[in-house]
């Protein structure tokens, strides 16, 4: 007695598929679809044919992935195969997991990535000649992709990059140039009874045939198939008979009287002529892409359909098309997207040369065929997304402290960040009672340095920059030409000619940008270098701050918005004393190498102190509480000065810095935008609240924190429409417009 | 997992042609200089550098990890996670995105190559680099 390996159905056995739960036998060579003509099974409902991934015939869920087209499905042992439900949709994977919650497994799809000079898409007579031309070029690097070696070319972006789906995988292709070489497709028939199982197409037929597939009953209309037994009928196909979604009898017209004949059957085999397959080619539209072969040559379209499906992916009958047309849907483009007809699975591959054909007769001419996209082949989403990554997130030297320490780590500003530590309220008291470490390695660091940087910065910002003397800093935004805020941070002045300049976390990166390229753009000689990942940064915040920095060396700490240079901890820093939490608070800029040294020596000789870090969750209540601005989360992509009531950080006596001629022009409007305080008691509302004033939306909550020192809730939140109003409605509660700061106005705190 | 170490070097930001005529102190290692920008080089392992510019950026640079490949390593593990083709040249310096993360490649005359990135991108480069 043999065990049966886990997860096999009953009576499976190799050399068998599993359709819809029975076995089923298959040769060597065979597609899914063969496999189950071979049984006598039909692969889908009905419909003809091809054989050739042209139609959507023979769709069924492979291996729980739906709409696979089972005649370019290789059979293999133990492939599950279960076919469309006759009406409705096959279901998704994950729909039926038995836990809703759960994330559907992940599967993993790989990607190989190719760089060639030519690629080709098909393998037969065009596809090798253009082959054979192009490997003449020495050195020249050519792939062929063929649809019959499971290379199926689902997209053709510019560029030119080809995405196809491949038995190994997902490929891209970057090629200099591509060449299509699809050939053509065999026509379907649109005439009533289409949807019959038992009709084929004659390349279909012949390859049933090939693989020792009996046909029995066979008739042919139209061009005769190489060599398949079958009787040759004449006459104009009129329609096809059925029992049981079977075809039973062809009904064909002489084309002289019109005299109808019915011959009983069991399959009928057309040869209706080709129409080009040319989706991949009408995608690629290109200078670098060419279309050769059949793919490229003009077919005659088959006769004017009257009565039929026409379109068997969506299901659309010619009965259909009449309706739309007769509401005014009548070009191609407008018909398609009222009926839904070459919209479904196969892009048109069928019914389109019917369709030109239908609007030809209206017409007088056929239309141009309608707009090709990606995807020409079904790709699951999984497919799509391989070797695909999310933006990649960086980690400060001491994500490992933080995930020790208990952290919940999240992404903010590009960075993984510690959102808190377990006990964001603790983390706050810590800050207002005693000493908190908070990691700010995240902050854009860039030095700038050069005999005209003094110039240089004085036009980049809207303060002034010359008066900043060596050792001292300003707080600084960064304006764009039209006066909007961009991003804020610190000018540290470290010698005449040498800067620091701090920005946002999520704002360095451009900030950076900016900065070279204005002073390029200048012609001033100012040197730049981002030190962002170079060095961290730990900001020692509290009112015992001092004390603790003692402690570590600090023994003369700088005044505020001064800095110095010294050994924290035994580690080399630069301290800017400066404050955003409204504490006292010293920025220790450090090497990356000495960061976990410096947070762990901190965080030990300030244990009696009752030192502890804070997350941003904390972060962004004791900001609020100074009314302190992050730009991105309360700033608009136009927000000025004015608008964020910070036209103290701009001073328009100077001489020139970009964004000031706006601002000048702008000053002289009624604004309608502004960002103010708002109080209110009770729980804090969402970020993100409407505030209301008289029935109307007049703008919303930016941020929002119940102030544990206050005892009641403070906010930062816009107003769009003038004249302000002091007294509003947040979250069904009033709020009221308050003066901000709202936690020590004078700043005494800070600079204690 | 590739093993991405920290480098150590000189950062030097200067006038490309005082840059050019620099002079690098190298310590134990040989020093390898890798010009990011005209006016933006990297050097590693090298212990001091000369160079005319008084108002030069200098600094000691331990942002970056990387990691050494053979030929064979640069095809299987990074070739197939670029959206763009390799320098056909050789040395040379790329930058770009490898597997969706900032990166540089130096590729030496032997065709093996120096995968570097910003530390704080280090695991994730690794990570993906499986």
């Amino acid at each position: 007695m043999t065990e049966r390996a886990p997860g096999r159905p009953e009576g499976f056995s190799p050399g068998r598929i599993v359709v819809d739960g029975r076995p089923l036998a298959f040769e060597p060579g065979d597609s899914v679809a063969v496999a189950m003509i071979r049984a006598k099974e039909v692969p889908a409902g009905g419909g003809t044919l091809c054989l050739a991934g042209d139609c959507g015939n023979c769709l069924a869920q492979v291996e729980g992935i739906a709409y696979a087209r089972t005649c370019q499905t290789p059979a293999r042992t133990g492939l599950r195969v279960v076919r469309h439900p006759a009406d409705g949709l096959p279901s998704l994977p994950g729909v039926a997991a038995a836990d809703p919650s759960a994330n559907p497994p992940t599967l993993h799809f790989s990607l190989v990535r190719r760089v060639v000079d030519v690629a080709i898409v098909g393998g037969g007579r065009s596809g090798r000649e253009a082959e054979r031309d192009a490997s003449r070029a020495n050195d020249r690097s050519v792939l062929v992709l063929d649809a019959n070696d499971g290379e199926e070319v689902a997209a053709v972006y510019p560029g030119p990059l080809l995405v196809a789906r491949t038995r190994a995988g997902m490929l891209q292709v970057h090629a200099e140039t591509v060449v299509i070489a699809t050939g053509a497709a065999e026509i379907h028939p649109v005439c009533p009874g289409n949807d019959l199982a038992g009709l084929l197409t004659m390349g279909a037929a012949e390859a049933l045939y090939a693989a020792g597939v009996q046909l029995p009953d066979a008739v042919a209309l139209g061009t005769r198939p190489d060599g398949v037994p079958c009787a040759h009928l004449g006459g104009r196909l009129i329609r096809f008979e059925g029992a049981e979604g079977r075809v039973v009898a062809v009904v064909t017209a002489n084309e002289s009287t019109g005299a109808e004949t019915r011959t009983p059957c069991s399959t009928v085999i057309l040869g209706l002529g080709r129409a080009p397959r040319d989706l991949l080619a009408r995608m690629a539209a290109a200078p670098e892409v060419t279309v050769v072969g059949a793919a490229a040559e003009d077919q005659a379209l088959p006769p004017v359909p009257t009565d039929g499906i026409v379109c068997s992916c969506s299901g659309t009958r010619v009965a259909d098309l009449e309706v739309a047309w007769d509401k005014g849907y009548a070009n191609l483009e407008l018909l398609k997207r009222a009926t839904l007809a070459g919209l479904g699975t196969c892009q048109g591959g069928a019914c389109l040369p019917h369709l030109r054909s239908w609007i030809a007769a209206r017409q007088g001419e056929p239309p141009p065929p309608f707009t090709a996209r990606p995807a020409a082949r079904q790709i699951t989403l999984g497919e799509a997304a391989a070797d695909t990554f999310v933006d990649a997130f960086r980690r400060t030297p001491l994500h490992d402290e933080h995930v020790a320490l208990g952290a919940t780590m999240d992404r903010f500003g590009s960075w993984w960040r510690p959102w808190h530590y377990g006990d964001p309220i603790a983390e706050y008291w810590a800050v207002r009672e005693a000493v908190s470490l908070g990691d700010v390695s995240t902050l854009g660091k860039l030095v700038a340095s050069g005999p005209d940087v003094v110039e240089a910065l004085e036009r980049l910002f809207p303060c002034h920059v010359a008066d900043i003397r060596p050792g001292r800093s300003r707080y600084a935004l960064l304006l764009d030409e039209r006066g909007h805020v961009m991003d804020d941070g610190m000018i540290v002045r470290e010698t005449e000619t040498r800067f620091v300049l701090s920005f946002t976390s999520s704002g360095a990166a451009y900030a950076a940008m900016w900065i070279r390229d204005w002073i390029e753009r200048w012609g001033l000689r100012v040197h730049v270098l981002d030190r962002t990942m170079s060095l961290a940064a730990i900001n020692v915040t509290g009112p015992l701050a001092g004390s603790l920095l003692k402690r570590a060396g600090l023994t003369d700490p700088p005044r505020f918005l001064g800095h110095l240079r010294a050994n924290i901890a035994g580690v080399p820093c630069h301290v800017m004393r400066l404050s955003f939490t409204g504490e006292a608070a010293f920025e220790l800029h450090h090497p990356i190498d000495r960061s976990v040294e410096l947070w762990r020596g901190l965080l030990e000789l300030g244990h009696d102190l009752g030192v502890r870090p804070h997350g941003l969750q904390a972060l962004q209540g004791l900001r609020l509480e100074k009314g302190h601005v992050i730009v991105g989360m309360d700033t608009e992509l136009d927000s000025t000065p004015r608008r964020l009531g910070m036209d103290w950080a701009v001073r328009m006596d100077k001489p020139w810095f970009v964004g000031q001629a706006s601002l000048r022009r702008t000053a002289k409007v009624v604004d309608q935008r502004r960002l103010f305080g708002f109080t209110m008691a009770g729980a804090a509302p969402a970020e993100g609240s409407p505030i209301w004033s008289r029935g109307d939306i007049v703008g919303q909550v930016t941020g929002s924190w119940a102030s544990p020192v206050l005892g009641h809730v403070v906010m930062l939140g816009w107003q769009r429409r003038a004249p302000f109003v002091d007294h509003v409605e947040i979250d069904g509660r009033e709020a009221v417009l308050s003066p901000i700061p709202f936690y020590d106005p004078e700043g005494l705190r800070a600079r204690a | 997992m590739l093993a991405l170490e920290r480098l150590r070097g000189i950062r030097v930001v200067a006038d490309p042609a005082a840059l050019e005529a620099a002079r690098w102190v190298a310590g134990s290692l040989p020093v390898t200089v890798l010009r990011f920008a005209p006016d933006d080089a990297f050097a590693l392992e090298a212990h001091r550098v000369e160079v005319r510019d008084e108002h030069a950026i200098v600094e000691d640079e331990i942002g970056y990890v990387g990691a050494w490949l053979l030929p064979s390593e640069l095809a299987d593990l990074v070739v197939p996670r670029l959206e763009w083709p390799l320098p056909v040249e050789r040395p040379a310096l790329a930058q770009g995105l490898v597997a969706g993360v900032p990166a540089k490649l130096w590729i030496g005359a032997d065709g093996g190559a120096l995968l570097i990135t910003a530390a704080a991108f280090g695991e994730e480069l690794a990570g993906r680099l499986r």
